[in-house]
This record gives structure tokens, sequence and C-alpha cells, in this order.
């Protein structure tokens, strides 16, 4: 008896530090894991997200930049953290490519209570300007005539800048030459200098460059036209229907974070993807405010997760 | 004339009472950083930047260049006192740096160490005024083949410069060679030594190393050695450098100047290559090489010269067009991006105030780290008096936080923990540790390098004298192991005839 009635006490005072941890989160400074260092995207959207929950909520949200292994160690940093939402990951596109390239330190299918996107960012394939495809079709075709002459850079294997045209090329049945640099920078000065023919990068890594002309747009990988490019055409309108490549940047807790808390966190999130300042943040990164559900982003990532896996498996894409 | 005029319109935008106030904030806040390892300017930038959005773009952009080179400007000055490396451009700066210090000549080693970084940005300034455009032109020309080529010829320039006992210089460098290839291959995404350990898929940090073997590994040195500290204090002679101090340092300042502003302006070389190929070079030029090691002044005053010219030139390629050498120079991009200045040739016209006004603040926050350093070195000095038993857990302690600063990763202190045990042991048993860090930059960059260049070409190793500046560059080589082995040669020939 009294065992149960210690029991019920203990349920009972367990419901309340639930709903009291909901109502007064957060009750201490908040770590937002970013894992990757400072001045990726990812960094710059956690600084962002941070500085909105600090005002908002009254407790410091602070960054800590974990690299390392694509992610993954920040990644496992907040897997194993308590699950009281006081430790919160910045994830992106990696997320969800780390699975099948590394042999993961958790489960990444129960790992993580999904709290909201920010923002997402499609990939930009930009040429040589002295190449003479003028369009995507263009290119295709001078693929298909000498496979595995063209050459692209990427940022590394297994990243966003690997994997887009990864993508490309098993939809257009093509055969180009990846060239893997430390980082999306030295990738680009190559393509600048005429000794690589293409990148698929990020908008913001490109965009300067398609400005002074010094690189020449094809398409851009998302179902509509960048508000931030938008004499670009998409990929779909210039000559391969259907491809769609773009990073995202959203938050997530460990698993088993109360709902109450991530509620709290998603609705915060969805106001400050409508401030001005993000908004113009945004538009300097060539992203767009991703609004979903917790629910719906947790779809997302696992719908993401499957589509990108098949890509790493076809491609042929292995890290250990 | 035209430049004339630039320069004063830019010092006119750079003397308001704002901007110097933002580029006092920018190089005191550097230099501070500056003094810790690890913490850098790239984490420091990080945090700063948001506030900068609300100053106009000017004073954005002075300060946050302020930063930059004034964390290389204090990296020097714990390099000097107490072999510990701020930066990573300041690894070399302990080689000789601790040594002077350790005669009792800290006052002169920091006092040169200022001089040759003031000489060193003021013609990194002058240059990019000048001739920014074209030179970023050059940045565009190198490709694998064309690094590959130089990294080769520095290398083999190192390995013939080696003094003293060749084997251990030679077991170092491959050594070094393999500590750097520690991480994921580049080319095919496979882990290379890292067994299983996420911390390492990355690759070894060269702050850690350089912090390692030389901060630690000296404390435990020093620690083991059952007499009196050798604490500073009884014997320090000046605190400024003597008219032949000053002399012996010319040449190397100007040189290291030049070595700086070359590989500035490439974007593909790290922060250490500079530094390096100046102490190499003031060696060989050296009558005595031997005193190199032992408290030279030319390996202090060559090494910081050329890494100033080298973080200063870097601005070349990014200003002008828009390639970031760094990662502080990527973010420095974003910064302008973000003030919704686009960097190419055209800042130069469009934005005159802001590329005018950022030269002009360069050289005046170099003037200011002068003014700031000369008048702080009594006060450096005095710190070396302090008792051992006190200096060298704060020692331990700031480079426990510097370290944990980098990634907030608890291994790689541990890490620093155990290169400290191994350069110990390296000291003791007389094994040079400059080989092994020189193996460790220029290793992966030249294997990347290599692979590359031979990827992009299909496997064919034509490409390194088919195109000319990889030619002159492997032809610089040849000759320099020509003139290396030939007097040996002949040394040999004349005891055969003898």
């Amino acid at each position: 008896m009294r065992t149960m009635l210690l029991f019920k006490v203990a349920g009972v005072l367990l419901a309340l530090t639930a709903v009291a941890t909901a109502q007064e989160y957060p009750t201490k400074p908040v770590r937002i894991i970013v894992p990757f260092p400072p001045g990726a995207i990812n960094d710059t959207v956690g600084r962002m997200v941070a500085t909105h929950l600090s005002n908002r909520l009254g407790k410091q949200f602070l960054v800590e930049n974990r690299a390392g292994a694509g992610g993954v160690v920040g990644a496992e940093l907040v897997a194993n953290a308590p699950k009281d939402g006081h430790t919160l990951l910045i994830v992106s596109l990696a997320i969800t490519v780390n699975p099948w390239l590394y042999a993961l330190p958790y489960d990444h299918a129960k790992a993580w209570a999904p709290v909201a996107p920010v923002a997402t960012a499609p990939n930009v394939i930009a040429i040589h300007p002295d190449l003479p495809f003028k369009s995507v079709k263009d290119l295709i075709e001078a693929a298909k005539k000498q496979p595995g002459k063209l050459q692209y850079g990427s940022s590394g294997v297994g990243t966003f800048l690997h994997l887009g045209p990864e993508l490309f090329k098993l939809m257009a049945g093509v055969d180009i030459l990846h060239i893997p640099y430390k980082g999306a920078a030295p990738a680009m000065i190559d393509v600048i200098g005429g000794r690589t023919q293409m990148a698929f990068g990020s908008i913001p890594s490109s965009i300067t460059h398609l400005r002074s002309g010094k690189l020449r747009a094809l398409g851009v990988g998302a179902a509509t036209r960048s508000t931030t490019l938008p004499d670009v055409p998409t990929v779909s309108e210039s000559g391969l229907p259907g491809y769609e490549a773009a990073n995202w940047i959203g938050v997530v807790a460990p698993a088993g974070t109360p709902p109450a808390i991530i509620e709290k966190l998603q609705k915060e999130i969805a106001l400050m993807q409508d401030t001005p300042e993000a908004q113009k943040q945004f538009a300097n990164e060539g992203a767009e405010a991703l609004r979903m559900s917790s629910a719906d982003f947790g779809k997302f990532i696992a719908s993401e997760t499957v589509k990108w896996g098949r890509v790493v498996k076809e491609a042929g894409i292995k890290a250990q | 004339m035209d430049l004339f005029n630039n320069l004063i319109f830019g010092f006119g935008v750079a003397l308001s009472l704002q901007n110097l106030f933002y580029c006092f904030v920018g190089v005191l806040v550097g230099t501070l950083i500056g003094v810790l390892p690890g913490i850098g300017p790239l984490g420091t930038i990080a945090i700063l930047l948001p506030i900068t959005y609300s100053v106009s773009p000017v004073a954005a952009m002075i300060m946050l260049a302020g930063i930059y080179y004034g964390a290389q400007y204090g990296g020097s000055t714990t390099a000097i006192l107490v072999n510990l490396p701020g930066e990573t451009s300041s690894v070399v700066t302990c080689i000789d740096g601790y040594q002077m210090a350790q005669q009792g000549r800290a006052g002169p080693a920091l006092a040169i160490a200022a001089i040759g970084s003031f000489f060193a940005g003021t013609v990194g300034t002058l240059l990019i005024a000048l001739f920014g455009p074209p030179l970023a032109d050059v940045a565009l020309k190198f490709g694998a083949p064309e690094y590959f080529s130089l990294m080769l010829m520095g290398l083999v320039a190192a390995a013939v410069l080696a003094q003293g006992d060749m084997v251990k210089s030679i077991a170092m460098v491959v050594l070094g060679l393999l500590l750097g290839i520690i991480g994921t291959d580049v080319n095919s995404g496979v882990q290379r030594f890292s067994f299983g350990i996420f911390e390492l898929t990355d690759g070894i940090g060269f702050i850690v190393v350089a912090v390692g073997v030389f901060a630690v590994g000296e404390i435990v040195n020093n620690l083991g050695e059952r007499q009196e500290r050798r604490v500073l204090s009884a014997k320090v002679s000046n605190l400024f450098p003597t008219w032949q101090d000053l002399k012996a340092s010319a040449g190397p300042i100007v040189r290291g100047t030049g070595l700086g502003c070359f590989f500035g302006v490439l974007p593909g070389t790290g922060p250490a290559i500079a530094s390096f190929s100046s102490y190499m070079l003031e060696k060989k030029l050296a009558k005595d090489p031997d005193r190199f090691g032992k408290g030279a002044i030319e390996g202090v005053a060559g090494p910081e010269a050329a890494n100033n010219a080298d973080a200063q030139c870097k601005f070349i390629p990014m200003l002008t067009l828009g390639l970031p050498a760094s990662g502080v120079m990527a973010l420095m991009l974003g910064a302008l991006t973000i003030q919704g200045i686009q960097p190419g040739p055209q800042v130069m016209t469009q934005r005159p105030e802001l590329f005018w006004g950022l030269i002009a603040s360069m050289w005046i926050g170099n003037a200011m780290l002068v003014v700031l350093n000369l008048p702080l070195i009594g006060l450096w000095v005095r710190l070396l008096q302090v008792p051992y038993r006190l200096l060298f857990p704060a020692i331990m302690a700031f480079s426990a936080i510097g370290i944990f600063s980098v990634n907030n990763s608890a291994f790689e202190i541990h890490l620093t923990a155990l290169f400290g045990v191994l350069g110990f042991m390296w000291m003791r048993l007389g094994f040079p540790l400059a080989p092994m860090l020189l193996g460790f930059v220029l290793g992966p960059m030249m294997e990347e390098y290599l692979r590359r260049a031979m990827l992009m070409s299909g496997g064919d190793p034509s490409v390194f004298v088919t195109r000319p500046i990889s030619l002159a560059f492997i032809i610089a080589t040849v000759l320099i192991l020509v003139v290396m082995v030939a007097p040996s040669v002949r040394k040999r020939r004349e005891a055969f005839t003898d």
C-alpha cells in the first residue's frame, strides 16, 4: 500500500514538474549546438534563432559550435543531452545524409524531437562564363556527348555541393566528374579560374560571382524561382523537369523532450520568421523561410533522409 | 597622383572620430584574443558579426579588419614570452623568440616583432592600394598543379636546409606528414587513422599540435629540471633593440614582407607557410645558421613581418574578387554582403569611401598596434619575473581555455596534453620540432593538390611541366637541389683527389 501511495505521489510530482517545465521553460540558459564551424549557414541561422529566443523567453540561448564529421559530433552530444529543452541542435540537410555515410553513434530515426524548420536555400548551377551552354538542356547534351569530360567542384565528399550534382547526374543520366575540395570557396575559385566547368553551390557562395559576371547561372534547384535571383530559371524550366535540391536549416531537440516545450519553441520560431531582421537575413543568404508544424517537420526529415539515401547509394558515395 | 588623392580621401574617412574608435576597439580586441591560443579571429568575428549590422559598413569593416590583424600581432607576444603560440601564424616565432626571452632579450624580441609587423603592414597596405586588382588576377592563375609545385619547392628547400642531425630532421618531417593525414581523405571521403573516433574525422588541429609540443612540452621540460627555475628576471639586458639588432633585422624584415605579400595574394596557402618560408630563408642566408633556434633575432624579425604581410594581402583576393582565402575572410565577405555590398573590382569605384577608408584604417590600425605594444613591452617583460610556480599553471590554464574555445571540445585538450608529453620526449631526445610542424602543415596540402591535379588531368603527370607557372617552380626546385648538392659533391671529389 505504502509503496503504491509513494508511486502515486511520485507520479503526481512528476506530472507537476512536467507542467512546470513547460510553463516556466526555460529555467536556465539554453545551449544551441551548431555542429559546424562559425560562419557556415547553420551558424548564422543558429545565431539568429538564439538572439530571438533570448529576447523573447527571458533566458540566454547560447550558440556552441561543435564541428566534426559532417555534423555527427555535435548531433551525438544533443542526442545524449537531458530531454528538458535546454539543449537544442541546429540541423541541416547533412543530418539526412550522415546515416548513409557514417556508422552513427545514435539512432537517427529515433533520436530527435523535431521542433521546426527555419529556412531553405536551393542550389544554383553556376558555370564558367566562357562555356557555350545557355541552358541546363545544353549542359546535359554536352555531357552526354563526352561522358566524364566535364568536371564539377564540390566542398567535399557527402556535402550538399556533392549530393546536388549527383542527383542531377542520376536524373539526367549523364557522367560529370566530381572534383572535391575542402570547402566551397576553393571550389568556386577553380570554376572562376576555368579549371573546372561548374559547381552546384548555394546561392550565397555564388551570388557575388554571378552578379560580377565571373560565373553564369543555368538554373536554380527549386520548384519556383528564387526571389534573390529572379532572372534565373529553375532547373526544371531549363531542361531537367522535377529536379529539386535545397539545403535547409531547422531546430530539433533530443527525443523525449516534453511536447509543450517543443510547441513553445515552434511558435517562437514561426514568429521569428516574420520579423524584418529575419527576412533581411534570409534574403542575404539567398534563403526563404520554411514553415511547418513540428510533426510535419519530422515527416519532412524522414522523406529527405530517404531521398538523399537513394542518391548516396546509387551514386556510390562512401565515407567509412 | 590618383593614388595620393585616393589615400588622402581614405585617411579622411578613417580619421573620423567614429571610425578611429572602431579601429581602436578592433585592434584592442584582436590583440587580446591573439594572446590566447585557440580563440582566434574566426570565433570572435562570428560572435561580433551581428553587432556590426547596426553600424555603417565602413566602420564595421574597419573593426573586423582590426580584430583580424590585431590577432596576428597579439599572437607573437605569448609566443616570445612563454613559448605559447597564440595564433597559427606565430608558431615559428616560438622557435627563436622564446630563446631570446630565455636569454633576457624578451624586450628586443617583442619590439622587433612589432616593428617588423608594422613595416610589413605598411607595405601590404600600399600594395593593396597600388596593385590590388591586377594582383588578384594572379590568384586566379594558381590551380592545383601550381600550388603543388610551389609546395614541393618549399619542402625540398626545407629538407636541404635542415641542420644538425639529418636523419632526425627527416624522421620528424615524415612524422609530421603522417600526423597530417589523420582524418577524412578529401578525395574519397575515407577515414584515415581515426580509429572510429569522431573527433578525429576532421584531423588534428594545428594549434593543438603546436601548443602541445611547444608550450606544454616546454613546461614539462622546465619542471623536469631540478635546478633553480630559470626565471629571466636576473638578466633582462635592455628593453629595446640595439642598433646592431636593428641592422641585423632590416634585411629579414624586407625579405619577410616580400614573401608574406607573395603568399598573401594566393588564397590556397595556409596561414603558417609565409612565416615558415621566411624562417627557412633567413636561416639559409645567415652567415652562421647555427645561431638559429638559439635566439637569433633574424628568426623573429623575418617570420613576424611575413605573417603580417600575409594577413594584410589576404584582403586583395577578398576585396577585389570576392574570393575568401580563409574562414575569417569568408566571414568578412559575409559582413559585406549583409551590408549590401558586392565585393569585386567595382567596390573601388562604387564604394570608394569603403575601399580607401578600409585601406587607410589598416595603416592607422597598424600604427595603433605599435603605439599600443611598445610601451607595454616593459610590462610584459616584468610578467616574466612572476615566479615559475605561479606562471606555469597560468600558462596551462590559458592554453586549455584557448584550445577548448576552438571547438568546445574536451577531447582536444586531452590531445594537447598528449602532444605535450610527446613534445617533452622529442626535446629530450634532441628531435627538432620545426620540421615536424612543417610536414604537418605542408603534407596534407601537397597531397590534396597533387591528387586534385591528377584527377583533373585524368592521371596525366605532364600537367606539372606543361603549365608555365608550375614549370617555373619545378625548375627552381631542381636548381635548389643542384646548388645545394653541388658543393658537397665537389668536396667529395676533392677528398678523392687528395
